[in-house]
């Protein structure tokens, strides 16, 4: 457990550090700036103080203001240093936060369906933009409340040796014993703030399932149970809330109360510096200011520490997804596609050699030792119950997933030895839920092939008995909302099946994507694919007897098992599973399939 | 719907930060802090208390100094060298000590008082709305996003604490700190207080300045934001289509040019924000050294003395930090009213209508006869749904209802269990009009089953056991079994034990489910109303939620929303529905043979 953490831990500074690599001269840029700040604002008590060390010593006018300029150009530096350096670190922090969304977007697409999912959707969302929006946040919040801290320690030490070594010391103590105090505030403080987040976690959670489920809670009549679960985590949240602030106060008031102590100590022991003649009295103020300004980068100091470990386990969840190995990997070094020299029907173009697949997670096998070709100008028609594995198998042939054994062949070639791009530029997929892009119509259908000219894209349409796209106003141009929401879903699914055959494949898969379709359309659209994928090898996932029938081949799946192979009448002859799926969809509805 | 949303964010982001009624929502605050007010009021005093301390101070810092200086000197001149002590310059350092301590304690008073006083305002304010939320209606949760809601209970509260927490006493503070230090310096140098003045003045305007364009950059921010969310949620929903086509490289490109929005707009508004500050600290250095220049001039004139002029500094010093802050603090103030308000208008929604005074009893037992006569309703007064709505379900009998999307099913749902009340016409239980009836008795007659399969974070027993609290395990286990769950409960590691969580990683959407029938299951209700949930369910359990539905329905009546048609070839009636109205009703058969809208809708789904 705590190696797995330290491992976590060091996986997350490595990712930090990754991040962070290619801004390096903005980061030294940022810390170069912050420098001339802080010098430059330590200078200005300086200078002011000599300034009143010339007006009650010498009284030259000359170097009064030469005080005065050097403050000036102190305040200048310091300001302007301040500025640029706000200016810089909120660009570096910005694109790291960039560089983190983007990377984890990137790995997502190099993670096979089952890493995404183990993820699940709503946590990579949360990863990949408020987790990446924390983490920009809290670098820039460090960059700004905690690095001034020791750079101003050092700098005021610095100056005040130059001023008299005996008050020198004396600041570094009192640096110590404040930078103690400070460490133990925040020890303390940082495991109830932790907590805090909790509380208010529970607070979301808890509302979220009243607001969400009133429609059960009022049916169970349950109105004043959950109104006492909500009051319980309010009051909860209160009550530690309160401690939180109370902690606050009390390391806000023990700051004050600090500053007026070490206030006194400085004046107290500066007079008596002033007096023995080590110093001149105006040095006192500038010694004053540098107590005050690292008390108060101090105190702030705190106040984002405390959010630290918030912005780490943020930075731990995305780089878990940042570090975790594709369970479908390209190869090494890939093989290319044979390309089909003069294709010919029945020319084979997927074969499925005993290949098995198995969930990691699961004791049985969802497909069993599928054997079989699929074939140029043949329809391969899977069939079976619900639950049998058929979705399994076009996400096979798209390499969604592995074979966990046998082989699965793509025009001669192991799908594991070509890239996942390369064995699917050569594969036209619809998939179950037709899913559209936020777009036009056209701009979605050119997914299937860039460079399709309006022309063909119109002739994809008809071929997918899209006409209604001819109805609408706006033709190719409709705007399509995000997942084609403003289309219905029978609709949906021919605007997928045209964006599938926009493109020029050698394997055309339509993974159930018949069923939303009624009887009458789904019919002709058949006898359009047979027209034009005369040459191609099709394979179509059903459930409905009437869309297999006339397929060259039919592969019928019973738990993930080839229980029959051959055509409709060889099974209706052969295939007791196949008869039963039959018998069951003529049953209650024996007009349905007449007349074919 | 989305679009809705999003144009409702843009107008929020405009109107958010300004209050519509600034006094009235600041009194109704004060009165919800009721027995509160006395830290208030102390915590106000005390922060008075402590500016005329600090003030005090600096005054007198002026004194400690001049009297160190000339004891100093007076050393000097004798040749000897000086220490502090009591008789000369000590005692005086320590009075000061003793100011500033005084000027702390009543800082702690008012910082201590405040601590609570927020948070007990808002727990008092959520308390009313946790009440709030059981007694208002239906169409509220239905017309607004649980985002919404949540965030008036949560993110407004906390602006307004944290705005009474430290904002209104830093106003305070701030505003008594510069009207003092003027004073002072006005006192102690009018001509060096003019100078200052010119500075503030000048500052002032800055800030104000560079609010509105830090506004402007937030609200480009947010924007920027929102367009990278659209695309993200929407390249995660369709991996599946971006990869089979290889759309990988355009997708990445697209999601990169969003993020990069993202990256030079929160820049800049960080930038922004962060660069206020220091600006306005410029500003007042540039003052400093004017200030410096000028004094350091008087005091080798002799015209001021050195207390005097390291006085006159901390006036400069005091009264320049809270220039910078009043006017953010004013910002602030106006952005919790605003939230304030919002949770205002949440506490004062419609409320659903009261049950009646003298209500009327179902006979007992119920026997579960659900009549609708000449029903009127529509969500909104001027979009009738439905005209005239007649039905009736004898006892036991197997209700289906079908229909597109929008049709009016659910509405159907919603006015049986009274979610929503009829316009016109009436519903019958048993004989007796559901109006005159408490809700909670009618509802105590119905299990419901709906699509999206609402859990409580607990564990699955208590889940089961929702409407019956009760119920022994071995209940709890019998309605499991019942639902065909009991056998995955078991292979969970704590079994009936499991806590299930948010996320709810492990246990799938259709284990969730078939949870909620046997939730259903185990109130044992007279009628049953079972949305069928098949959508976000692999195959595999959809058959076992099928059969689990199956098996509750028995001698029941029951309503079911059908979304695959074999599932209600065996219904007793089958209610056709579009545009609110049911077009057709019968038996399977009957419509069938009639060859209308639910045959055609049956041939679409079995070919």
């Amino acid at each position: 457990m705590a190696a797995q953490r330290d491992y976590s831990r060091r996986a997350s500074w490595r990712v930090l550090t990754q991040l962070v690599r290619p801004h390096w001269r903005l980061a030294v840029a940022a810390c170069a700036l912050l420098l001339a700040d802080i010098v430059g604002m330590l200078l200005i008590p300086t200078q002011l103080s000599a300034l009143v060390n010339v007006a009650v010593g010498t009284r030259n006018t000359t170097e009064l203001t030469s005080h005065g300029v050097a403050m000036l150009v102190a305040a200048v530096v310091g300001s302007g240093g301040c500025v640029a350096s706000y200016y810089v670190a909120s660009r570096l922090a910005a694109y790291v936060g960039r560089d983190l969304r983007v990377a984890v977007y990137k790995k997502s697409l190099a993670l096979s369906g089952a890493d995404f999912n183990s993820f699940g959707m709503g946590s990579m969302i949360t990863r990949t933009l408020s987790d990446a929006n924390v983490v920009q946040q809290t670098l820039l919040m460090t960059f700004m409340m905690v690095f001034p801290v020791p750079v101003t320690c050092v700098v005021s030490i610095v100056l005040a040796y130059g001023i008299d070594p005996v008050m020198g010391r004396m600041l570094l103590v009192i640096t110590i014993a404040m930078l103690a105090i400070s460490g133990v505030a925040v020890a303390k403080s940082t495991p109830i703030f932790m907590a805090m987040q909790g509380f208010v976690d529970r607070m979301n959670s808890r509302l979220r399932e009243v607001v969400t489920g009133t429609r059960v809670i009022r049916a169970f009549g349950k109105e004043e149970r959950e109104r006492g679960r909500l009051d319980e985590t309010f009051e909860d949240y209160a009550t530690n809330a309160i401690r939180v602030n109370m902690l606050f106060s009390i390391v806000d008031c023990s700051t004050f109360f600090l500053m007026n102590v070490v206030e006194v100590l400085v004046m107290w022991m500066g007079a008596d510096r002033v007096g023995a003649g080590a110093m001149q009295i105006g040095s006192i103020s500038a010694l004053l200011e540098y107590a005050m300004l690292i008390l108060f980068f101090m105190m702030m100091a705190q106040f984002a520490i405390i959010q630290v470990p918030r912005a780490l386990s943020c930075l731990t969840r995305t780089a878990a997804v940042l570090e975790a190995v594709p369970s479908v990997a390209d190869p090494e070094s890939p093989k290319c596609l044979a390309a089909p020299a003069g294709p010919r029907p029945g020319d084979e173009v997927a074969r499925f050699s005993h290949a098995s697949f198995r969930f990691a997670d699961a004791d049985e096998d969802t497909l069993h030792d599928l054997d079989f070709s699929v074939r140029r100008g043949e329809v391969t028609a899977i069939m079976g119950n619900t639950g049998s594995g058929k979705s399994t198998v076009a996400k096979m042939l798209l390499r969604f997933h592995d074979v966990t054994a046998g082989s699965l062949l793509m025009l001669g070639t192991d799908v594991r030895e070509v890239t996942q791009q390369e064995l699917r530029s050569r594969i036209a997929y619809v998939p179950q839920q037709a899913w559209l892009f936020s777009g036009t119509i056209a701009e979605n259908l050119r997914e299937g092939d860039a460079s399709t000219t309006d022309e063909d894209l119109w002739h994809a349409l008809d071929v997918a008995q899209a006409s209604f796209v001819h109805e609408l106003p706006d033709g190719l141009s409709t705007r399509v909302a995000q997942g084609g929401a403003n289309f219905s879903g029978g609709q949906r699914q021919r605007l997928a099946i045209a964006r599938a055959l926009v493109r020029h494949a050698d394997l055309y898969v339509f993974d159930d994507s018949f069923s939303a379709l009624d009887y009458k359309t789904d019919a002709a659209l058949r006898h359009a694919l047979e027209g034009e994928l005369a040459n191609e090898a099709v394979v179509i996932i059903a459930q409905r007897v009437s869309t297999v029938r006339h397929a060259a081949q039919i592969v019928v799946l019973d738990d993930g098992r080839v229980v029959g192979r051959g055509t409709h009448d060889q099974l209706m002859e052969t295939c007791p599973a196949y008869r039963d799926i039959v018998e069951s969809q003529t049953r209650g509805g024996a007009t349905a399939d007449e007349g074919r | 719907m989305k679009d809705d949303k999003n144009v409702r964010d843009e107008k929020d982001q405009l109107d958010e930060e300004r209050p519509h009624d600034a006094m009235g929502t600041a009194r109704r605050l004060w009165q919800a802090a009721g027995r509160q007010r006395w830290r208030l009021v102390v915590a106000a005093v005390s922060a008075i208390v402590y500016v005329a301390a600090s003030l005090g101070a600096a005054v007198y810092s002026a004194h400690v100094v001049d009297v160190l200086w000339e004891h100093i000197q007076q050393s000097f001149a004798v040749g000897e060298a000086y220490v502090v002590g009591l008789e000369n310059g000590g005692r005086e350092v320590l009075i000061y000590l003793g100011i500033w301590t005084c000027a702390w304690a009543f800082y702690s008073v008012q910082s201590l008082v405040m601590s609570s006083f927020a948070e007990r305002l808002n727990l008092a304010l959520r308390k009313e709305i946790s009440a709030k939320l059981g007694r208002l209606p239906l169409s509220y949760f239905d017309a607004h996003q649980p985002g919404d809601t949540i965030s008036r209970a949560t993110n407004d509260l906390d602006k307004v604490s944290e705005v009474l927490q430290r904002g209104l006493l830093q106003l305070i503070i701030a505003f008594t700190t510069l009207v003092g230090a003027i004073v002072l310096m006005l006192v102690s140098n009018p001509l060096l207080a003019l100078v200052f003045c010119g500075f503030a003045a000048l500052s002032v305007a800055v800030t104000k300045f560079a609010a509105s364009r830090t506004l402007e950059a937030a609200a480009a921010r947010q924007e920027a934001l929102g367009h990278l969310t659209e695309s993200v949620e929407e390249a995660y929903s369709g991996r599946t289509v971006i990869k089979a086509f290889g759309l990988e490289d355009a997708s990445l490109e697209a999601v990169e040019s969003r993020a990069d929005k993202v990256a030079t707009t929160s820049a800049r508004a960080d930038f922004l924000t962060n660069a206020i500050s220091p600006v306005i600290r410029f500003l007042m250095r540039l003052s400093q050294v004017a200030i410096g220049l000028a004094a350091g001039a008087l005091v080798a004139g002799g015209q001021m003395s050195v207390g005097a002029f390291l006085a006159f500094f901390q006036y400069v010093t005091q009264a320049s930090e809270p220039l910078t802050q009043l006017s953010l603090t004013v910002n602030m103030l106006q952005g919790a009213l605003a939230a304030a308000e919002r949770v205002f208008a949440l506490l004062d929604a419609p409320e659903v209508s009261p049950d009646p005074e003298v209500p009327a009893k179902l006979p007992q037992p119920v026997r579960g006869r659900v009549a609708f006569g000449h029903v009127r309703f529509g969500y909104s007064p001027e979009a009738l749904l439905m005209r005239d709505v007649s039905l009736v379900a004898e006892p036991g009998e197997k209700v289906a209802i079908v229909g597109a999307t929008g049709a009016g099913k659910t509405t159907l749902i919603n006015l049986l269990m009274r979610f929503y009340e009829v316009d016109g016409g009436r519903i019958t239980l048993d004989g007796v009009d559901t109006r005159q009836l408490r809700r909670r008795d009618l509802r105590r007659e119905f299990g419901m089953v709906l699509q999206d399969a609402w859990l409580f974070e607990g564990t699955i027993a208590e889940n089961i056991a929702y409407g019956r609290p009760g119920a022994t395990r071995e209940e709890v286990e019998a309605a499991a079994r019942a639902a065909h769950v009991d056998f995955f409960v078991r292979t969970l590691p704590h079994g009936y034990d499991t806590l299930l969580t948010d996320g709810g990683e492990n246990v799938s959407q259709g284990q969730r489910q078939l949870l909620t029938i046997a939730r259903a299951m185990l109130t044992d209700p007279a009628m049953l109303i079972l949305d069928e949930a098949t959508s976000s369910v692999d195959t595999r359990t959809e058959q076992a939620i099928v059969r689990a539905m199956e098996a509750i329905m028995e001698n029941r009546t029951s309503f079911v929303i059908a979304h695959r048609l074999s599932t209600i070839v065996d219904a007793d009636l089958i209610l056709v529905m579009d545009h609110g109205n049911i077009i057709e009703q019968g038996t399977h058969e009957s419509l069938l043979a009639k060859g209308g809208a639910y045959a055609t809708l049956y041939r679409s789904q079995f070919a």
